[in-house]
């Protein structure tokens, strides 16, 4: 067990973990962020994605020791009320069936848009690609960035 | 969130005070409906999934609930009881816009909960894709009756007759046209009212419909996109822990011995016990108990399928069934093939999870299962527990596709709870969720016809499907049986098509009755059936009614590469599924259907070696990614027939489909999934 700093959402907390497990773990159990989402644990759904600097990471095979200080985004930090132009274009698309793979696609999609304000339909899949949606919710996820690259 | 989300479940049906009448609801079938005093009931929390509700009402205050499906309270806020699972298929929603419709509210004030697991729903399985093609009409019954009730008691506060007022967007409106009362400021009167009997509750006219038959987005959605929906892995009640469970890798075996030092030594393992199905490792943490589980020194006890292998299985099934060729040998007109379809997993994003809380003389279940009634009753079984003691409470579930009709999970997480005395989270990671599956069975399928000397056949050709139910587990699968029949029986028309130089869209419709005809008639007009495609292009067709009901036809458009990579590029999707009650869900389970069946067509399958699974997660059991999401365009046939279901239609047709047109791109006939690239290399 170690002491181990973490900055999630603007927030500093520090946590009594052991520093080998995964940020997911950490997020959910500890921190009780649970908007991020285990769906494999090998870095092979996006079920988990967090912002990490920024960037687009998979905290399912993050080891908290390696986060240090860096600002972590999550769902639950992505907007102050789910008015992120994402989260509203997810809306107006009716993207969600389960909804289950829906805060990891939107944190990718969400670290992609910032990068690249009006991503063509390859950019869309060079970064999506990883995300897994097992009821298929693709082709909405595909219109709800390009709409919000719109409204951008 | 975690105390409002108990308190929620704590609510409702149960502390109420409840007077049980029987009546006679659809298709003979009789449910009990509890019909309920309306004064001195608790005031429901709004569930965390639901919108913000409007200011609190007065804790006196009264609540209209006339059957066991809603309540109007003072703020005239319609709430909704959805009885059935949500996973995706947006049941939650349809149910309560069924109900508001008959009430004749705005959506805007319609709240949904999720209805306790109690026989006063009749059977609460979420399967089969029969929930609204079962509950359209008592569910408008139900919305009907709570809205008569209100017209009565407006007019008998202006001393008119009911009849000659309306409703309109939660007011009764007077037959003056002029003076209008809302339901809030009715329902005290209303719940003092005698509950009309069924056959008197006046239903609207189809014509007047305002909420059905109009895109209604996901009531949960808004919840879905900020992470703040609730599935069951993200419940958490006090003082729970943490618990991962080892199973046997190969199936029918058991625990011989095991040793638990290495796993308590893990920081943050409380305990490692052995239940039914394995060694449970329990612990502060999800990440704790998978790394004790990690680190478990398991003896494990063969079962008698350790030699067992797909190709073995195959070749059992195939053994005493016709083999193709057969027809030929017959001499005469007749044409025969046989299809494989290998195991296939459901692996639902949300692995199999389940938080338990077993005390001495009561249990609390949390879990995202399609059947919360056998849930309930195999903990009673395994528990002792009378059924009263026992509550099941179903959050949102990631996926269901049939894979929690089961509840094996329920039971490991009572098993565990009950053993270490404390409520417990189970956790499944992908790998146990993708090798301890019940999996759609592998089968040998063979269809014969007798053809006429235009190379027809007389009728639709019957599948001879020989599936392997034992052994391996198995069990229900999105679409089950109509997948494999649809695969073999639509490749099969295709290849009489072919052989006898006819049009296989044309081919349908000679064999089809007209409301399946007009549904590939129209799939195929807006595919542009018949119109050229690029080179190396093709296009398939394929026509099914799950279950009998609801028409599905679907053309695919695909190329094949010369290393024998297949694109799909476009699937044009045509469906009748009756009255629609929510068309951007029907074509969301169109899209999501398709997308499901491509990845049984082109990329997963489940092989079995030495009696054990080889797949174990994403990596060797491919889902179908955004990069290889064809376009999809759904068509929906406009009809007033009665509703039928769409969860699983989407699915059957879509592997012959695109078989179909990788034959009309190659020539080559591909007879067993999934579609492999070296089937296919310089075809
Ligand atoms: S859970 Fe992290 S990528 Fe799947
Ligand atoms: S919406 Fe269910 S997995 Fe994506």
């Amino acid at each position: 067990m170690a002491t181990v700093p973490l900055n999630a959402n603007g927030q500093a907390h520090s946590v009594e973990v052991s520093s080998d497990t995964p940020l997911l773990w950490v997020l959910r159990d500890t921190l009780g962020l649970t908007g991020t989402k285990y769906g494999c644990g090998i870095g092979a759904c996006g079920a988990c994605t967090v912002h990490l600097d920024g960037n687009a990471v998979r905290s399912c095979t993050l080891p908290v020791g390696q986060v240090g200080g860096r600002p972590i985004t999550t769902i639950e930090g992505l907007s102050t009320d789910g008015d992120h132009p994402l989260q509203q274009a997810w809306l107006a698309e009716n993207v969600s069936q389960c909804g289950y793979c829906q805060p990891g696609q939107i944190m990718a999609a969400a670290a992609l848009v910032a990068e690249n304000p009006n991503p063509s339909d390859a950019d869309i899949d060079a970064a999506m690609s990883g995300n897994l949606c097992r009821c298929g919710t693709y082709q909405r996820i595909r219109r709800a960035i390009h709409r919000a690259a719109q409204e951008v | 969130m975690k105390a409002e989300y108990k308190q929620r479940q704590a609510s409702t049906l149960s502390r109420r005070k409840f007077l049980k009448v029987s009546v006679a609801a659809g298709a003979g079938l009789t449910l009990g409906i509890y019909l309920s005093g309306c004064q001195g009931s608790p005031t429901p929390t709004p569930p965390p999934t639901s919108p913000p509700a409007p200011a609190a009402i007065p804790e006196e205050a009264g609540l209209l609930e006339p059957n066991v499906y809603l309540t109007v309270d003072r703020r005239g806020i319609a709430t909704i009881r959805s009885f059935r699972s949500e996973m995706g298929q947006g049941i939650r929603t349809a149910m309560a816009m069924i109900v508001a419709e008959e009430l004749d509210v705005e959506w805007p004030a319609v709240r949904i909960e999720q209805s306790p697991t109690d026989p006063a729903y009749g059977n609460q399985v979420t399967g089969g894709s029969v929930s609204i093609s079962q509950h359209y009409s008592i569910l408008r019954q139900a919305g009907g009756a709570a809205r008569q009730m209100l017209v009565t008691a407006a007019a008998n506060r202006w001393r008119v007759e009911a009849k000659s007022c309306r409703t309109e967007s939660g007011e009764v409106i007077h037959p003056d046209g002029e003076q209008r009362l809302s339901y809030g400021a009715l329902v005290d009167a209303a719940a003092e009212l005698p509950i009309p009997a069924q056959r008197e509750v006046q239903l609207k006219d189809p014509q007047d419909f305002r909420i059905i038959g109009t895109p209604v987005p996901l009531y949960d959605a808004p919840q879905m996109v900020k992470g703040s929906a609730i599935y069951g892995s993200d419940v958490s009640v006090p003082n729970m822990l943490y618990a991962t469970v080892a199973r046997c890798p190969e199936f029918g075996g058991k625990v011989g011995s095991f040793e638990a030092a290495s796993a308590r030594a893990v920081a943050g393992v409380h305990d490692v016990i052995q239940i039914d199905s394995g060694i449970a490792v329990v612990a502060d943490d999800t990440w704790a108990a998978i790394q004790g589980r990690a680190v478990l020194d398991i003896t494990w006890q063969e079962g008698s399928y350790a030699d067992w292998d797909s190709a073995s299985i195959r070749q059992l099934l195939a053994k005493n069934a016709p083999q193709p060729g057969e027809a030929a040998a017959d001499g005469g007109a007749a044409l025969d093939a046989a299809y494989d379809i290998p195991y296939l997993a459901h692996a639902t994003m949300e692995p199999m999870t389940c938080v338990a809380d077993m005390r001495a003389d009561r249990c609390e279940v949390w879990a995202p299962t399609q059947d919360p009634q056998a849930a309930k009753r195999r903990v009673g079984f395994i528990t002792g527990l009378p059924q009263e003691a026992i509550i099941i409470h179903v959050p949102h579930l990631g996926g269901g596709f049939g894979r929690r009709l089961e509840v094996d999970y329920v039971v490991e997480a009572v098993q565990i709870s009950q053993a270490v005395d404390a409520p417990i989270k189970l956790v499944w990671t992908r790998e146990d969720d993708i090798q301890h599956d019940f999996y759609h069975p592998l089968s040998y399928n063979y269809v014969r016809a007798e053809l006429d000397d235009t190379g027809r056949p007389a009728a639709m050709p019957g599948v001879r499907s020989h599936p392997m139910l034992f052994g391996v587990p198995t069990g229900y699968w999105r679409s089950i049986e109509h997948f494999t029949e649809a695969f073999a029986r639509e490749s099969f028309l295709d290849e009489i098509a072919a052989r006898n130089n006819l049009d296989p869209h044309e081919l349908r419709r000679e064999l089809l009755p007209a409301r399946a005809s007009a549904v590939v008639d129209l799939a195929a007009a807006q595919a542009g059936w018949g119109s050229p495609l690029p080179e190396g292009w093709g296009r398939g067709i394929a026509y099914y009614a799950t279950h009998g009901a609801t028409h599905v036809a679907q053309v695919a458009e695909v190329s094949v590469a010369p290393d024998g990579a297949v694109r799909v590029h476009r699937v044009v999707c045509a469906v009748d599924c009756g009255t629609v009650v929510n068309p951007d869900t029907v074509k969301a389970q169109m899209e999501g259907g398709i997308v499901f069946g491509l990845t049984a067509a082109l990329k997963a399958g489940i092989t079995i070696k030495a009696g054990r699974t080889e797949q174990s997660n994403f990596h060797d059991y491919p889902l179908l990614r955004m990069d290889e999401m064809p376009v999809v365009e759904v068509h929906i046939v406009p009809s007033d027939e009665d509703p039928s279901g769409i969860g699983e239609m989407g699915v059957p047709p879509i592997a012959p489909a695109v078989a179909n047109a990788i034959f009309a791109a190659t020539g080559k006939r591909l007879r067993r999934l999934p579609i492999r690239a070296e089937d296919l290399r310089g075809a």
